[in-house]
């Protein structure tokens, strides 16, 4: 095994085209690396996609906003002139009750309270602790940025660039203040349902904002760490206590189109069809990849931006990765619980909370009804069983974005449904003959805030966790490409020693929403990836 | 003329006597105020019944740090731990692999068991009838766990740093921890940060498959937590389990002789030695503020005493929402502490019997009963029990430990009779409406203890014939006797974002207040509950060092 090694042909091969995955080698491409992306699938743009239900019918298959999408990202690729363009509505979110009554959400915080006293649903005291709680979560999601913009600290042999990244975090730490600082390690580890329960009275206000702690997680509000999630899914963009409410034009798929066009314009290759079966190695350090249909690929640097089980356990040499690696990655937990119904609607259906405001509907609707309601949800999944009440994120992204519906009969509308909980594991049978069960309940709770919704169906599409894990390659079927807990966070995310996107052998790297900062459509991960990448292949 | 001190300790509970006893030591003229007229706290024996004594609360004892027995020569006032050997869970029939054989091959009884020993090869042994796997996983388990003790170990000494201080001394003993974390190997880095962030469910989960074993382990990580087995953050609590030692043995738990109450007294006998004085039925009523200062206590009685520094054992919100003088606190650390969750989960029957009960998966008397007898069949059964308490209702069929001391102490009971301590999870403090609500526990008393027994039945049919007398306390009823708010047995629960610094208070984990000369001694303080001690000393350690005195 001694003698010159051959050039590789390539400086960077990505494995997968997730929206993480082009931002990588869109950046890294950028540079002038000789970069590839390899696509098993014969779409590019992982979860960002867009669907065609029925004939002049396109519908946000997995994820339907994209709001929390990095700006310096947007900025650096060149995304709008590369075709992306985004719609942010004023109603951030529209919680509707089955008594007629509703929690609306916009992204100002004194609007949302001046509504909350005008409808009278909501005791004062909610009303005037609102812009104060709305502040709060955005100084903590403020600090929460600043730790996911950076690449957690190596804690073993701590180099000049973690002094600095420490001092960076120290600082912006005292920036919180005195109380900020005490604040934000007290919330972190608390259960969503205990945050907002110190601030508000009101049970449909409190499950209105719990649910983004919970979102995407195989957690109940009462779950300890699911505070974090919420002041995570506010780092980074504007969402505060209402979140981000933003769409792409034409449908998430034109995010994955924008990237894809701006990675080939900086010289990245795409090829899709291509299906990594292994990453070779040699003495521990990442050479390269193998196809399925057997052709091998070299490069100096191997990205992955499958999940971090996959990529480990599946495409890694077992021995290459030794039985302690093995066992740890083994255990990433990814207990995968969203189902996505999607549905044709032959007209916009009625909720009689909103009052015939059209406006009330475009932007998410959560039903949530209470955090019991959350929590029976989330308890059927211990036990194996899809929630015969499950929790809602519904849009209707047609609304604001007619171009979705062109072509369509008029008055039609696409109903974009993220819906928990559904768990991988089923007990009694497998998804198969479970889709469809679960999505008349969804259908079964629609109906509840909006009565007769069910006659408006023309088409539905329901996604189970197992199709996600089939059709997208998601280890469990969890989004976030591994649980977004404490005990997968910062430092330790997706595994403590391989949590600065080197992972496991040298010259590999990860890239997804299984490293920090973690899942959603933000590209985070990615750009933070390719800042770690390009540091290392220009060290060379 | 009030009579004047340098210290005043209110409450006899365990840690209250321990920083008595070390503050007496160090020469101050101290006082314990009690307001029950028996000494001890939640660790308290009292007869019951004629001629049946019971540890009314806290039953066993593993925490309680080796330092204290050490620096106050407990075992010379009377401390004497009689060690528990093993944990046995009965189960379901048909639960097991393999069915139990007695010595000629026969099968033993109905149902089955998995019986876990001190003795490491018989307990492989019998987890091999269940799986090979989960006895390779144990081999590796228990040494890692055994790593993982020794290693958090010293954070149970430690005074908390307050992170948003500038003050870079209090930091000091965190860099020692850091520099022992950076020595243990990636994989126990690994595991340590699972214990400090997973669920006990997940964390056994990576090693187990034998649905019995995980939950009856889990079990250790819900004690006295408003919890489940699968929320996130009750690792921790397996791990705080782990740290106890006896003579140097980790995860050994054993029952003082006499009771917990033999605990208490030895420690109010070796405070006594020492100097301090000590009161029973002499309830405080109000603590004494001036100018910003603690300066004394004011009794049921009327009675006045005066003193340097008051050092309170109850728990924090009795201290600050009940002692002190309404408004003489700053009202932001007022809501802070009204913040401070308590949510008792737990209550506690305790029976007289008139004859030992038999389990059907190993009927007759034998060693499976001196130990811990576990109520943790399977982790549904353990996860339904929370989903229960989740709702406001106690579970229908609870998680149960069960000790039944005469067996190893026969003193507590009258010959041939025995005494069975119980302790169920869970029963939350608040019900629901439909139970009668916040008052409802005086209503729901009965059933809950049938539920108790008929849950024990299941596996022991022949236990109702054998009652002589049963006890329930409820949760609120702990809160009642002991004083511990919302029954809560930890004086707060052991969650991630009341621990360390952030125990009771973000910013006062230190003993300290904001009212100067009032101090903070109880398990709401760092390192929490159980009966350990630890924050007994380490306050009154921390108080001396402030008035420059050597210990």
């Amino acid at each position: 095994m001694t003698g010159p090694r051959p050039e590789p042909a390539w400086d960077v091969v990505v494995i997968g085209a997730g929206h993480n995955a082009l931002v990588t080698a869109a950046y890294v491409a950028k540079t002038g690396l000789r970069t590839l992306v390899l696509e098993r699938r014969e779409r590019l743009g992982g979860a960002a996609d867009t669907t065609q239900l029925a004939k002049g019918i396109r519908v946000p298959t997995l994820a339907h906003t994209v709001g929390r999408l990095r700006p310096s990202v947007q900025k650096d690729l060149e995304l709008s002139r590369h075709g992306l363009s985004l719609l942010a509505p004023d109603v951030r979110v529209f919680a509707p009750a089955t008594d007629g009554t509703a929690i609306t959400l916009y992204g100002e915080a004194e609007k949302t309270a001046v509504g909350f006293r005008i409808n009278g649903t909501l005791r004062a005291r909610d009303a005037e602790a609102y812009p104060a709680f709305d502040k709060r979560v955005r100084k903590l999601g403020r600090f929460l940025d600043t730790i996911g913009r950076s690449t957690p600290p190596d804690i073993d042999s701590p180099g000049l660039a973690d002094a600095m990244n420490a001092l960076r975090l120290g600082s912006s730490f005292k920036g919180l203040g005195r109380d900020g600082s005490r604040t934000i390690l007290r919330v972190l580890p608390m259960a969503v349902a205990d945050l907002v329960a110190e601030s508000f009275e009101s049970d449909a206000l409190r499950a209105a904002l719990a649910w983004r702690g919970v979102r995407f997680g195989a957690v109940g509000p009462w779950s300890a760490g699911t505070a974090a999630m919420l002041l995570l899914d506010v780092a980074g963009n504007d969402g505060g206590a209402a979140g981000e409410t933003v769409f792409a034009k034409g449908g998430p798929g034109r995010l994955a189109t924008a990237l894809t066009t701006a990675a080939q314009a900086y010289g990245a290759e795409l090829r899709t069809g291509a299906e990594v079966v292994r990453i070779t190695s040699r003495d521990g350090v990442a050479t390269g990849v193998v196809l399925a249909n057997g052709e091998e690929i070299t490069a100096r640097a191997v990205v992955s931006g499958a999940d971090p089980k996959r990529t480990l356990v599946d495409l890694v040499d077992p021995v290459a990765l030794g039985p302690s690696l093995g066992w740890r990655a083994g255990n990433i937990r990814t207990p995968g619980v969203v189902a996505k119904v999607n549905l044709a609607l032959r007209r916009l259906p009625t909720f009689p909370a909103a009052a015939g405001d059209e406006a009330a509907l475009r932007g998410r609707i959560v039903v949530a009804p209470s955090i019991d309601a959350m929590e029976r949800a989330f308890d059927a999944t211990k036990y194996g069983r899809w929630s015969e009440q499950p929790i809602l994120e519904a849009t209707i992204p047609s609304l604001a974005d007619p171009s979705l519906v062109e072509g369509a009969k008029p008055e039609t509308h696409v109903m974009s449904v993220i819906a928990q909980y559904a768990p991988y594991a089923l007990r009694d049978g497998d998804w198969s003959t479970n889709a469809e069960g679960f999505g008349d309940a969804v259908v079964g709770v629609l109906e509840t805030v909006a009565p007769g919704i069910r006659k408006l169906i023309s088409h539905r599409q329901v996604l189970t966790p197992a199709d996600l894990e089939r059709d997208y390659g998601l280890t469990g079927g969890h989004p976030f490409h591994a649980e977004a807990g404490l005990d997968q966070f910062f430092l330790w995310r997706p595994m403590l020693g391989h949590a600065r996107y080197r992972i496991a052998l040298e010259r590999l790297y990860l890239c997804g929403s299984g490293a920090h900062p973690g899942g959603g459509i933000t590209g985070g991960p990615g750009q933070n990836a390719a800042r770690e990448i390009l540091a290392d292949l220009r060290r060379r | 003329m009030p009579q004047r001190y340098d210290a005043i300790v209110i409450g006899g509970g365990h840690n209250g006597l321990v920083s008595a006893a070390y503050l007496a030591r160090a020469g101050l003229k101290t006082v314990v105020l009690e307001r029950r007229h028996v000494l001890g706290g939640a660790a308290v024996t009292e007869e019951v019944f004629p001629g049946f004594r019971f540890s009314v609360f806290s039953y066993v004892v593993s925490l309680l740090r080796p330092e204290i027995i050490r620096e106050l020569d407990l075992p010379r006032h009377g401390l004497d731990i009689l060690p528990l050997d093993g944990t046995f869970t009965p189960v379901y029939e048909g639960t097991g692999r393999t069915p139990p054989k007695d010595g000629n091959g026969n099968a033993i009884g109905t149902g089955d068991y998995l019986w876990r020993v001190n003795d490491h090869g018989r307990t492989v042994r019998e987890l091999r009838r269940w799986s090979k796997l989960d006895v390779e996983a144990y081999e590796e388990y228990g040494p890692l766990m055994v790593d993982m003790a020794r290693f958090i170990k010293p954070i149970l000494a430690i005074v908390p740093p307050d992170p948003a201080s500038i003050d870079p001394r209090p930091l000091l003993p965190l860099g020692g921890l850091l520099r022992s974390f950076q020595k243990l190997t990636e994989r126990q880095q690994a595991v340590f940060v699972q214990l400090m962030t997973m669920s006990a469910y997940d964390f056994l989960n990576q090693w187990f498959e034998t649905d019995p074993l995980k939950a009856t382990m889990a079990a250790s990580g819900i004690i006295g937590t408003f919890q489940g087995i699968r929320s996130p953050g009750t690792a921790y609590v397996l791990l705080h389990h782990y740290m106890g030692e006896i003579d140097g043995a980790f995860r050994a738990w054993g029952i003082p002789k006499g009771g917990t109450g033999g605990i208490s007294n030895a420690i109010a006998s070796a405070a006594r030695a020492n100097g301090a004085e000590i009161r029973t039925e002499a309830p405080v009523a109000r603590i004494q503020v001036g100018g910003g200062r603690a300066s004394g206590v004011a009794l049921a009685s009327g009675e006045e005493l005066e003193a340097t520094s008051i050092v309170s054992s109850v728990d924090v919100r009795r201290t600050f929402i009940d002692l002190v003088e309404p408004g003489s606190i700053d009202p932001e650390f007022e809501s802070e502490v009204r913040r401070f969750k308590f949510r008792g989960s737990s209550g506690k029957v305790n029976m007289a019997l008139d004859a030992l009960p038999n389990f059907t998966a190993l009927p007759g008397v034998g060693e499976h009963l001196r130990g811990a007898i576990s109520i943790s069949p399977a982790v549904d059964d353990m996860e339904r029990a929370y989903d229960d308490a989740k709702y406001g209702r106690f579970s229908a069929r609870p998680y149960i430990d069960i000790v039944i001391p005469t067996l190893v102490d026969p003193s507590m009971a009258p010959p041939g009779k025995h005494v069975m301590s119980c302790f169920v999870q869970y029963a939350p403090y608040q019900l629901d409406e439909s139970l009668g609500g916040p008052a409802g526990w005086d209503l729901q008393r009965e059933a809950f203890g049938d539920a108790v027994v008929n849950r024990i039945a299941e596996f022991a049919p022949d236990l109702p014939s054998k009652i002589l007398h049963r006890q329930v306390m409820t949760p609120l009823d702990i809160e009642r006797t002991t004083g511990l708010t919302e029954g809560n047995i930890f004086q707060g629960e052991l969650s991630l974002e009341q621990l360390f610094f952030s125990r009771p208070v973000p910013g006062w984990a230190r003993f300290r207040t904001p009212i100067k000369d009032l101090w903070l001694c109880g398990s709401s303080t760092h390192p929490g509950g159980g009966i350990m001690g630890a924050n007994g000393r380490i306050a009154a350690l921390e108080l001396l060092r402030s008035k420059g005195k050597r210990p």
